[in-house]
């Protein structure tokens, strides 16, 4: 899943990275009302089913929102709960609403940045971990090269289609 | 008890609110700073070029948008929240009851709806937090980021209107219901600056101050970090 899953978490560098936003990042976790009106705007919410843990808000509570609860002393497991749903269930498109103006994809992209410093990052748009477990022979290449476009297209329907 | 909860603890409970406002608007304040430069470039309407498509086409355009909209997506949402926001001041300030204790204790005359109408929104704002309570409850994205804090913040702003609604009635002993509905206001008062009822104050600062996509206001104050 990481390049580094081995390695132990440093709570003292999360604990610094969120000191430099603590002020702002923490007057906007307290600014979300948990209206839930942010869920339809995220193209990812509607595209599963309206799975909750698709919606913006629940992104950032779970993420960003557990770091500052948590001070920083989280576990490799919760790292990597965070790393599903910063990279998998979220593409950073920034079209997400909230009816606070709170700026979500700001947020997201912070607890992005926490994340790999641990070594925990996702390596292949909207999806998150080793691309060879999601995509098999398609995957793109370590090196960060190019991955064959029709390939994963041709995987991907592969495994819908199976139901797998 | 009636007597400390709307003498003592009443002063405590408004002083309180006011340090609590001060504080969270100039923190505010630090934590952001005017921008010089426009991030978000707003087309006067006077400046766009005439639309190109038919009157149709701009009418079904403008269908789409409002469909799109938080409003047309979740009507009874929006107005239930409306409603209930609206229903929350007005009887504070403007009940007959309230007015005649600022009156009697500090000479300050505000105007004062009729009680039949202040009854008619506490029915409202009770009627506004049940749904509020249910939509927490069952449905599931709402559910999966509620916490404690919210429900709190939820009971404690609908308790201050059962209480004055059952003492005003006379339905439950008028004298420990009048005295609850003193001390819930207080405990009111006291967190909302602290906690999730704070949103009144970052509402106002982050729609009409902060730039952005969204911005209702001039939109000059960026973050600072």
């Amino acid at each position: 899943m990481t390049d580094r899953a081995d390695t132990k978490v440093d709570p003292d560098r999360i604990r610094g990275l969120l000191k430099q936003k603590e002020g702002r990042m923490r007057t906007c976790l307290q600014a979300c009302a948990g209206c839930s009106l942010c869920a339809e705007s995220c193209f990812l919410f509607k595209e599963k089913d309206n799975d909750p843990q698709y919606m913006p808000s629940y992104k950032v509570i779970q993420t960003l929102g557990r770091l500052y609860k948590k001070r920083g002393r989280v576990s490799r497991e919760d790292l990597e709960r965070m790393q599903q749903l910063l990279w998998r269930n979220c593409v950073l498109c920034g079209r997400c609403y909230c009816p606070f103006g709170i700026d979500i994809p700001n947020m997201i992209a912070f607890a992005r940045g926490i994340l790999r410093t641990q070594g925990i990052y996702g390596v292949f748009p909207h999806t998150s971990g080793s691309p060879e477990a999601e995509f098999g022979e398609a995957a793109p290449a370590q090196d960060g090269g190019t991955p064959n476009i029709g390939d994963l297209q041709e995987k991907s329907a592969l495994t819908s289609s199976t139901g797998a | 008890m009636y007597e400390f909860v709307s003498g003592p603890l009443l002063w405590l409970s408004a002083i309180v609110f006011v340090a609590g406002f001060v504080y969270r608007t100039v923190r505010l304040f630090q934590l952001t700073e005017k921008k010089d430069v426009v991030l978000c470039p707003v087309t006067s309407p006077k400046d766009k070029p005439a639309p190109s498509i038919s009157a149709e086409e701009q009418k079904l355009e403008k269908i789409a948008r409002f469909q799109n909209s938080v409003l047309g997506r979740h009507p009874v949402m929006v107005i239930m929240s409306a409603l209930f926001h609206l229903c929350l001041f007005l009887p504070v300030l403007f009940l007959m009851a309230h007015n005649v204790m600022l009156h009697r204790s500090f000479g300050i005359r505000l105007p004062s709806i009729p009680d039949g109408l202040a009854d008619l929104m506490t029915v409202i704002v009770l009627c506004g937090g049940l749904f509020f309570l249910a939509r927490r409850i069952a449905v599931p994205k709402v559910a999966a980021i509620s916490s404690g804090a919210d429900y709190g913040a939820l009971v404690l702003t609908i308790l201050p209107f059962l209480t004055g609604f059952l003492a005003h009635h006379q339905l439950l002993h008028y004298k420990s219901m009048l005295t609850m509905h003193v001390l819930t206001g207080d405990l009111m008062l006291i967190a909302l600056p602290f906690t999730k009822v704070g949103h009144m104050v970052f509402f106002f600062f982050f729609r009409l101050t902060m730039g952005g996509e969204h911005s209702m206001g001039r939109g000059r104050r960026i973050w600072s970090t």
